[in-house]
């Protein structure tokens, strides 16, 4: 382990003290102001398992919200059930007689809980090897991943059945978990999210950090190479695959935990899109500075729609154009060189020469 | 990258959060106007997909609140339209709701067209007690204490419909519809009348939202001969059908898309000639003779200008604000919730642009059905006109269950 | 045996109206490697532009073209050179800047338009259809067929038989070489994505009367056009015309046999299979980078 990891660990340190004791504190312990923030808390965790596999590895996954999207019925199929006796009300609209296999087991709480989990991973391990056994790489990706992200929601939205179609699922109970109801708008429930993305994000510095993500930044930069080290690329970008499944999996069901309704709009090419800017606007190398992107945008999402209702949308436009201009590497990147620039004033008299390592970053950052 | 590096970002990206958030905030935190003006809510999306027709939703509402303002306002207070706008996105739908009926408190909710964006504002309003003034016709079967639904439900767009159909195309009946739940619900409702009146069902179809290319569909229509096309095609997807069915020139006269969701705005998009003869049943036409409607339409032309239609979604945005505005004149101004505001709507007529409409203990509304062709013009003629007001059943196609004054009944 | 026929047909328009929009994105792709997700929002301008010309200038859809195909060449070349040009050393970035410019060009046209659905009416010589037994063929689609080939010929012609062509697919070969040789790429990257945008606004113009013409038109159609870019093979024309035959026959008929949306369901499926079979498409050109 590196003293950079030490780094990240202060930055996680700072990120969740902040998001756990300074942003309620700013908002009064409003709940329901707190309720709005747990949704980009949400987010963020999604963000944060976009970086892992496009930052990390170079793998830009534009199907992200597909294994979101399954995290997050996952979660409304257990809350619907807890919600009806019996048959829940769409099926009856749908004439569906009684209560489809795969719904059964998801009155199970643990089998929800790990379903959430398991499901995406699986079925991004499915993907992945599929692709990474074939060596498909880069923008042919992103392009098979959104092929499944656009069959996917055409499935799930045909499926009206078993998922409730265009609408979702809706009318859902608040979730029960043993001794506590979960209120979304509560302070405990935003301790909750809180609490999930700082767990989620340990995991994501953790694994950056170890060999395994030393590894996937050398398939990043070149997977031949790496293959010639003796190295099973195809094996290791299939994990990072899983875990970032995962995650967004994870982030899916606290999404809907925070909505009280799970959507296929939350499995569309704009919402994957999305994550794929939040990521960039934050910084994809760092998992830190996704899941900050995914919540600056947010609320400049928030806060412009609501200053500005007719432009806000041509304003959000212009600011990833000049973001991904300006910034390549976000602001994360934009942060870090500032910073090596002023260590490189400062150290002006002592030595003239340039640090190369940093230069070395620099480029390489870019050519992603 | 060297270590102080990413220190010094990091550092910063957390003195820029810290910094950063209060700013972003301010408007949580904004003082309520303790003034003497209502704080209502519009949410209506302004941009993405449905932007079409939700923006002439809320111009709609706009101008009844503008016109109420001008007149006085409602006890001598003024109404004071709260603009958000959701972006056709559910969960933005959900929180910019949340901002309304919570931060802004507002005593109720215009807004919306899709059912999805209903139900995913419904947790929120339940939860807070508000009223949400729903203008569009749906599929029935829901039966909330906190909805105002102002459209027409099956059975008030069915119920004359499916009969003169029969009678006088046919009894072979093609459904095509998009792949949601309102258009599914409205062709269980048709089957059930079918079976009643001898007609039947050659095929029934599906086809995604915002589709856009017909000519699959159009090649069965052209191989199964049906007599009524019954098409419960929205938005877009409406347009596009409507302009290739005549592209493919199929004869209105012999084979009629019926639709319950065509209006006057996918006509002027369709065009009228390729819309001309087919039909629409719907509670309310542009061309409907009454004096309230005269001003409406007058009033709707002039602010936005003259090429504009009014339909019969944006005519339910317009009289539910009067509907509002009735309701709270009931009131004493000192006590007004969105509960007792939604007690005293109910058993309220109005001189809507339709006609005098009523509003139901279940919260919907009795209407006006009507049967109307479309012309060349882009307007449709009313061929014809229910004789009395119909009440609204939105379980009508569920045996034993009926949505009360006190909620959702089973027997 | 004629719902077949028929069906071959519907499949045939579709492919029609896809080829008309990839090909202009097939050539900034294959050019530039450029994923230009603002494609979609060129084809709405040139359905504005269409509707705009019609409306406020009388003109039908047959002469616009050649004004829609400048005027959205005219946009697309200020794109280029404000944002693109700086981009080109980052071929995944530009699926973000592009994004953004979809937005804003989305938005400004909403903002200056209207959000309203807006009505273009179809040349009155191509109303009507032609009968060929049971086949049925509606005559603007033939045309919008024929048309999309006699472009796909042009634009082959440009590529091969021209000075022009010859610079273009001389950078595709290797840039710095070229530039050696005194061709200026700046300029021909330009002209070349003015091209493709120009492509892409006819495309919009020759779909107004059978679509719905409204802000957010472009959104649905960049994903198809993208499919099909890459199942042709990078930036290979021929490739780009199979792959939309291939992808809009399989829709019709797998549309006749199931129903429309497991029919693209199963199409999109099997184009993830000839991706990963075939990664670099059915007509791979070989490029030096």
């Amino acid at each position: 382990m590196t003293s950079r990891f030490h780094y990240d660990l202060v930055a996680l340190v700072i990120f969740t003290v902040v998001i756990v004791f300074g942003v309620p504190a700013l908002m009064n312990y409003d709940g329901f102001e707190l309720n709005t923030f747990a949704r980009y808390l949400a987010l963020a965790i999604v963000s944060m398992a976009l970086a892992l596999s496009w930052g990390t590895a170079g793998l830009l996954n534009l199907g992200q919200a597909a294994t979101f999207g399954m995290g997050s019925y996952a979660m409304a199929m257990h809350l619907k059930l807890r919600a009806s006796n019996g048959l829940p009300d769409f099926m009856g609209w749908n004439n569906v007689p009684e209560l489809p296999l795969i719904w059964m087991p998801f009155e199970s709480l643990a089998f929800t809980l790990l379903a959430g989990l398991l499901i995406p991973a699986f079925v991004g391990g499915l993907i992945a090897i599929f692709m990474f056994r074939a060596r498909i790489a880069g923008v042919f990706v992103a392009i098979i991943t959104l092929a499944f992200l656009v069959a996917f929601q055409l499935l799930v939205i045909d499926q009206q059945g078993l998922t409730g179609g265009q609408n979702g699922l809706t009318g859902l109970a608040q979730l029960s978990l043993p001794g506590w109801t979960v209120d979304p708008y509560s302070m405990g429930f935003y301790y909750l999210v809180a609490g999930c993305l700082a767990v989620a994000l340990a995991v994501g510095v953790y694994l950056t950090h170890s060999k395994f993500g030393l590894v996937l930044r050398a398939i990043r930069e070149d997977a031949d190479r790496t293959r010639f080290f003796g190295y099973n690329v195809a094996t290791y970008q299939t994990a990072v695959f899983c875990i970032s499944a995962a995650l967004a999996g994870w982030a899916g069901m606290l999404y809907t935990m925070v909505l009280e309704f799970a959507s296929p709009t939350y499995m569309g090419v704009s919402f994957s899109l999305a994550i794929v800017i939040w990521c960039a606007v934050g910084g994809r190398e760092s998992v830190i500075a996704a899941a900050f992107g995914a919540i600056i945008v947010n609320m400049l999402e928030g806060r412009l729609s609501d200053v500005f209702v007719e432009g806000w949308h041509l304003m959000l436009g212009v600011i990833f154009v000049l973001v991904v201009m300006f910034m390549p590497r976000g602001i994360y990147g934009l942060l870090s060189e500032l910073a090596a620039k002023l260590r490189r004033a400062g150290r002006q008299g002592n030595a003239a020469s340039i640090d190369p390592s940093s230069k070395t970053q620099l480029e390489t950052g870019q050519e992603q | 990258m060297k270590r102080r590096d990413f220190l010094g970002g990091v550092g910063a990206v957390g003195t820029a959060g810290i910094l950063s958030t209060p700013a972003l905030l301010t408007s949580a935190s904004r003082a309520l106007a303790q003034g003497n003006d209502i704080p209502v809510g519009l949410l209506f999306s302004l941009t993405g997909a449905v932007a079409v027709v939700e923006s002439t939703l809320h111009d709609a509402a706009l101008m009844a609140i503008e016109e109420i303002n001008a007149a006085g306002g409602i006890h001598g207070r003024q109404l004071r339209p709260i603009i958000e706008d959701p972006a056709s996105d559910p969960a933005t739908y959900a929180d910019r709701a949340r901002r309304l009926m919570i931060r802004d408190k507002c005593v109720s909710v215009f807004g919306s067209y899709t059912s999805a964006s209903r139900q995913a504002v419904l947790p929120v309003t339940e939860q807070r007690k508000n009223l949400y003034w729903y203008p569009t016709l749906y599929e029935g079967r829901e039966c909330s204490r906190n909805v105002m639904y102002g459209g027409a439900v099956p059975n008030q767009q069915q119920d004359e419909l499916i009969p003169w159909a029969i009678e006088n195309f046919g009894p072979r009946f093609y459904m095509i519809g998009n792949n949601y739940v309102y258009p599914k619900e409205e062709n269980n409702y048709c089957k059930t009348l079918l079976s009643e009146y001898g007609g039947e069902v050659v095929h029934e179809e599906y086809v995604p939202l915002g589709h856009s290319d017909f000519s699959s569909v159009i090649n069965r229509i052209r191989s199964e001969q049906p007599d009524v096309i019954f098409a419960t095609v929205v938005g877009d997807s409406d347009v596009a059908f409507a302009r290739q069915y005549h592209a493919a020139e199929l004869d209105p006269a012999k084979m009629p898309v019926v639709s319950l969701t065509r209006s006057e705005v996918e006509v002027k998009a369709i065009g009228g000639e390729a819309a001309a003869g087919h039909f629409s049943s719907a509670p309310y036409f542009m061309g409907h003779d009454t004096p309230e409607n005269e001003k409406f339409v007058e009033a709707y032309k002039s602010r936005y200008g003259a090429d504009q239609v009014t339909h019969f979604v944006s005519e339910a945005a317009y009289f539910q604000v009067y509907q509002f505005k009735a309701a709270l004149e009931k009131l004493d101004p000192a006590n007004i919730t969105p509960e007792t505001i939604r007690d005293a709507a109910v058993g309220l007529t109005l001189n809507a642009p339709q006609g005098e409409i009523l509003i139901d203990e279940n919260l919907h509304t009795h209407l006006w059905p009507k049967i109307g062709q479309w012309q060349t013009n882009g307007q449709a003629e009313v061929l014809v006109e229910s004789t009395e007001r119909i009440a609204p059943k939105p379980y009508a196609a569920y045996d034993g269950q009926t949505c009360t004054g006190e909620g959702l009944v089973k027997a | 045996m004629d719902v077949i026929a028929n069906q071959l047909f519907a499949g045939l328009s579709m492919a029609s109206i896809m080829l008309m929009i990839a090909l202009g994105l097939a050539i900034i792709y294959g050019a530039m490697g450029v994923i230009n997700l603002a494609h979609g929002e060129f084809v709405m301008l040139g359905a504005y532009a269409t509707w705009a010309l019609q409306t406020y200038a009388g003109l039908g859809i047959l002469p616009a073209l050649p004004l829609v195909f400048v005027a959205v060449g005219a946009v697309g070349w200020v794109i280029e050179k404000v944002v693109v040009q700086n981009l080109y050393h980052r071929p995944l970035d530009t699926i973000l800047a592009t994004w953004g410019i979809g937005i804003i060009l989305q938005q400004a046209v909403r903002l200056g338009v209207g959000a309203e659905s807006r009505f273009v009416k179809g040349p009155e010589l191509l109303s009507g259809n032609t009968e060929i037994g049971p086949l049925i063929m509606s005559n603007y689609r033939l045309f919008v067929i024929f048309f999309s080939i006699a472009v796909l010929w042009g634009s082959w012609l440009l590529m091969t038989r021209t000075e022009f062509g010859m610079k273009l697919r001389a950078i595709i070969q290797n840039r710095s070489i070229s530039e050696c040789y005194g061709i200026e790429s700046k300029r021909v990257y330009s002209i070349t994505f003015a091209y493709g945008a120009g492509l892409a606004g006819i495309a919009g113009a020759l779909i107004t009367p059978l679509f719905s013409t409204i802000p957010t038109m472009g959104t649905g159609l960049v994903v198809d056009a993208f499919l099909v870019v890459i199942v042709g093979g990078l930036g290979s024309l021929i490739g780009a015309a199979t792959a939309s035959v291939l992808i809009g026959e399989a829709t019709a008929l797998f549309s006749m046999i199931m129903n429309d949306t497991l029919g693209r369901i199963a199409v999109l499926a099997g184009i993830i299979l000839l991706i990963r079979f075939r990664p670099r498409g059915l007509f791979p050109t070989e490029t030096r980078r």
